[in-house]
């Protein structure tokens, strides 16, 4: 059984990679209750804008602080073309028929990352990864901090922004009814854009951390969504805090693994297993579909 | 019938003439589309008739590659009997995962086969596939220990196991379209267009779910032995992530309602990419094209290539001939029915 | 006959099945009460798409909730949808067939007859060949009441099937399921708001309003029952 001493690095890295997890999982709970739409391409959004700042710091030479700014743009405006788009033709399918639509998107950005830039290999370091300080013998770099602290302060200003302005209401309206709260005179179009920009943008965010907590790689960081949606589905899509919670979970049980040798190669299925449990357990009981033609 | 006899000349055209005409790296291009084409038609039959989505069927195809080659060399079970053990074994685990998960509809049973594939991935990554080497992962990582997984004594060659693996091929269309054809297809189509009625005649929805769901891992276990023979030596590389969303993307775009859609599928991933290869264009295009295409069938056209082409093609034999559909005669008074001496399916 | 007892229904802080204690006796019964008032969630629970949080049903001596969905309709109880559900892609055979071979009720050389015989009850002219798809409005509903009663089937549900037809077709119908006890021995249950059609079809009717019995018995006497009367119209008196 390893140290408390061998434990403390990883859960460092555990929890700034959990903090990312969180924002990145209620960026998809928003947009999926106020859209309807599980944005499955959000890792390759993220990892496309992180690709680009890449490019504008090491062959434009531009100021890291501006080719950040252009990456969280990148995945705002990806994001909200994608759904002005395609949001409104799709709207009234099914939600699996608009997450596997994302799925296309998610092709459209691999193709183009992989052959803008191949799979030369790649590192894209933050300032803050630099620096950092010591917490006993653990050092703790300004990013894994920065990601934590994102990742707590995302939950808590959407759950607030969703109860307290105009607009968070109006997406709390959508996500009930989108017939109901067009009919209430709420623009409807608009709603939907600011909540796909807002989520394009967290995907830009989680990018830029990811590519440095774990790696400058197209198909690493696509498919990191997927511990992201794993958190989602434990929180059933619903609840910001339990994603939240969920997120820091996967992302310390994932890092915790890592010192018990003998099953440390195994530690990347957390995220799965946690998600496969929540998913069985939430469907215990049977339920009938009436999705396509209800007396 | 006639569509029968296009099929088996097209086939025997497949099986004699090409195998001398083309170079060996085509034949090798041409086995792989053979092999993804069964395992489009399972994902095919899963979206097509039963209105399932799978996005883990790469997963299932790796996990049935890792079964033959383990039976290859752990036994020397003659060939035929490794392929249809690996489907039947692959077939139970597939059964086993599907008891609990096809309770979960639409959107949550993709995503939690996608989970499903994501483990499984993992747990390959850290296993690695059987090559000769000791013990029960029969792995090793010295390449004097490790051996190629065995071809079929008739079939040693590449022509000659091209030629296997196409009419393997074959045999699991023909099993997909008996299926279609009898109870279980008329219970799956009642099962996509409404549960309730499905339920309301007597359909037990698990069980038929359940059935397509084996049917489905049977031909993507088998699918995974021709492979793992194909290649003799397996590489997790050669299963990642992306061919799963990949294969989503060329199963739509093939169409998931016909047979045909699954070999256009088979051949969009497997045989587009070696020619853009051959004329020095990236292959990654490809996936930006596919990008483009789950979109546009998403948004229009639901039943794909195969679906279209055939609508087009009637639609413009129409034109030609110059006939226009008339109204359906007004009904007749009751008179005794004449159908009494008639068969009824 | 059915005996439903102390039938109830609860989901989302609605109730709409209270309590509800009734007999359907044999030949064609009519359901009738205004919008809400439970008659559709009293055939869901009949078919198991709504669990009831108490009460009983039995029918013909056995119990109808202790069998899971799809077995009840091995048992014999069929049902047609508000909205006609007749599969698209399948043929008119196929269609009424699929009842049929999931009951296991015989041969398929069996099936074939019961499937023509059934087709010729409910007088559809189409070839049995057809897909269903290609059928107006009058032909599908008439493949699926044909699926409600071929081979032999115990309790008939019909929810609204006149719902969108022209009144001829209206009276072929009404015919029909006037007939269905004689022809299949099965108890006929006609949920519908067409009050001519009740009338012309069920000798007894039973009458649900807010998920409780207010009114059973010979048709004619129930729809003058000034309780009924009250329940469709309110308070005012009508001449």
């Amino acid at each position: 059984m390893p140290s408390w001493q061998d434990f403390q690095p990883f859960i460092v890295a555990g929890l700034a990679l959990g903090g990312v997890y969180a924002l990145s999982g209620v960026g998809m709970v928003v947009l999926y209750r106020t859209t309807g739409v599980l944005n499955l391409a959000f890792g390759a959004v993220g990892a496309m804008g992180a690709f680009i700042a890449w490019s504008l710091i090491n062959s434009l030479h531009w100021p890291s602080g501006i080719a950040y700014l252009v990456c969280v743009a990148f995945g705002a405006v990806v994001t909200l073309l994608y759904g002005v788009l395609f949001g409104p033709p799709l709207a009234g399918r099914d939600p699996l028929v608009k997450a596997a639509a994302t799925l296309g998107l998610a092709l459209i950005l691999l193709g183009t990352m992989s052959w803008v830039w191949s799979d030369k290999a790649r590192s894209m370091t933050l300032p803050t990864t630099d620096h950092g300080f010591e917490v006993g013998t653990v050092l703790i770099n300004w990013t894994q901090i920065i990601a934590l602290a994102l990742g707590v302060l995302v939950t808590a200003t959407t759950a607030v922004f969703l109860r307290r302005t105009g607009l968070g209401t109006a997406m709390r309206a959508l996500a009930n009814d989108r017939e109901i709260t067009a009919a209430l005179g709420v623009p409807v179009r608009r709603v939907e854009a600011a909540t796909w920009l807002v989520s394009g943008a967290l995907a830009g965010v989680a990018g830029l951390l990811l590519s440095n907590l774990v790696g400058l790689d197209a198909a690493t960081l696509t498919f990191l969504v997927i511990s992201s949606l794993a958190a989602t589905l434990i929180a059933r899509l619903r609840s910001l805090v339990m994603t939240f919670v969920a997120g820091i979970v996967i992302g310390l049980v994932n890092a915790m693994v890592t010192p018990f040798f003998s099953i440390s190669q195994y530690r990347d299925m957390a995220p799965f297993v946690l998600a496969i449990v929540a998913l069985l357990f939430l469907s215990r009981h049977e339920q009938i579909s009436f999705a396509r033609r209800s007396e | 019938m006639r569509r029968l006899a296009i099929t088996l000349a097209l086939l025997l055209v497949v099986l004699l003439v090409l195998p001398p005409l083309l170079s060996s790296y085509w034949i090798d291009v041409l086995t792989a589309v053979a092999i993804y084409s069964v395992v489009a038609l399972g994902l095919g039959l899963l979206m097509g008739r039963v209105g399932l989505v799978s996005l883990g069927q790469i997963a299932v195809l790796a996990l049935g590659a890792w079964i033959a080659a383990k039976l290859d060399f752990a036994t020397s079970i003659p060939f035929p009997v490794v392929l249809l053990l690996t489907g039947l074994i692959t077939m139970v685990l597939g059964t086993l995962v599907g008891l609990p998960a096809l309770r979960l509809s639409g959107l949550y049973l993709a995503l939690i086969t996608l989970m499903l594939a994501g483990a499984i991935t993992v747990v390959l990554t850290a296993t690695q596939f059987p090559n000769g080497g000791p013990g029960f992962l029969s792995h090793t990582e010295s390449s004097f220990g490790s051996a190629a997984i065995r071809r079929p004594g008739i079939a040693t060659s590449d022509p000659a196991y091209f030629r296997y693996t196409v009419i393997v091929a074959a045999l699991m269309f023909a099993l997909a379209w008996w299926h279609v054809r009898s109870r279980p297809g008329r219970a799956w189509a009642a099962i996509r267009q409404s549960e309730p009625a499905a339920l309301a005649a007597g359909v037990n929805l698990t069980f038929y779910k359940l059935w397509a769901w084996a049917l489905a891992s049977f031909m993507t276990g088998v699918a995974g032995g021709l492979l793992a023979s194909h290649v003799g030596k397996l590489y997790t590389i050669q299963f990642p992530t992306s061919d799963s969303i990949t294969l989503l993307a060329v199963v739509l775009m093939g169409g998931i309602y016909s047979p045909w859609g699954a070999v256009v599928a088979g051949a969009l991933m497997k045989l587009l990419p070696a020619l853009l290869d051959s004329w020095g264009l990236p292959a990654d295009l490809l996936i930006i094209l596919f990008g483009v295409g789950v979109l546009q069938v998403l948004l229009t056209a639901p039943a794909g290539i195969a679906g279209q082409l055939p609508q087009d093609l009637a639609r413009l034999g129409r034109a030609i001939s110059g006939r226009v559909r008339r109204p359906p005669p007004t009904p007749q008074p009751p008179s005794p029915p004449a159908r009494k001496g008639e068969t009824v399916r | 006959m059915i005996e439903i007892t102390g039938l109830t229904v609860r989901f989302g802080g609605v109730t709409p099945l209270d309590g509800l204690t009734v007999t359907f006796d044999a030949g064609t019964c009519g359901l009738i009460g205004p919008n809400g008032a439970g008659k559709t969630t009293f055939f869901n629970v009949l078919s198991g798409f709504v669990r009831p949080v108490a009460g009983s049903v039995r029918a013909f001596g056995a119990d109808l909730l202790a069998m899971p969905h799809y077995k009840r309709a091995r048992w014999g109880l069929r049902r047609t949808f508000q909205t006609e559900q007749a599969i698209e892609e399948l043929s008119v055979a196929d269609n009424v067939a699929l009842a049929h071979e999931h009951s296991r009720q015989g041969t398929r050389a069996k099936r074939s007859t019961d499937v023509l015989d059934a087709l010729e009850f409910v007088g559809l002219e189409v070839g049995p060949d057809v897909k269903v798809g290609t059928l107006g409005a009058r032909d599908r509903r008439l493949v699926e009441v044909a699926r409600a009663v071929v081979g032999r089937p115990r309790v008939v549900l019909l929810d609204e099937p006149a719902a969108g037809l022209p009144d001829e077709e209206t009276e072929h119908l009404g015919r029909v399921i006037r007939a269905i006890p004689e022809h299949t021995g099965a108890l006929a249950v006609l949920v519908d708001h067409d009050m001519s059609l009740v009338s012309a079809c069920c000798d007894t009717t039973v009458v649900l309003d807010f998920g409780k019995l207010i009114a059973a018995g010979p048709t004619a006497g129930v729809l003058r029952d000034e309780n009924v009367v009250r329940a469709y119209l309110g308070t005012e008196s009508v001449a």
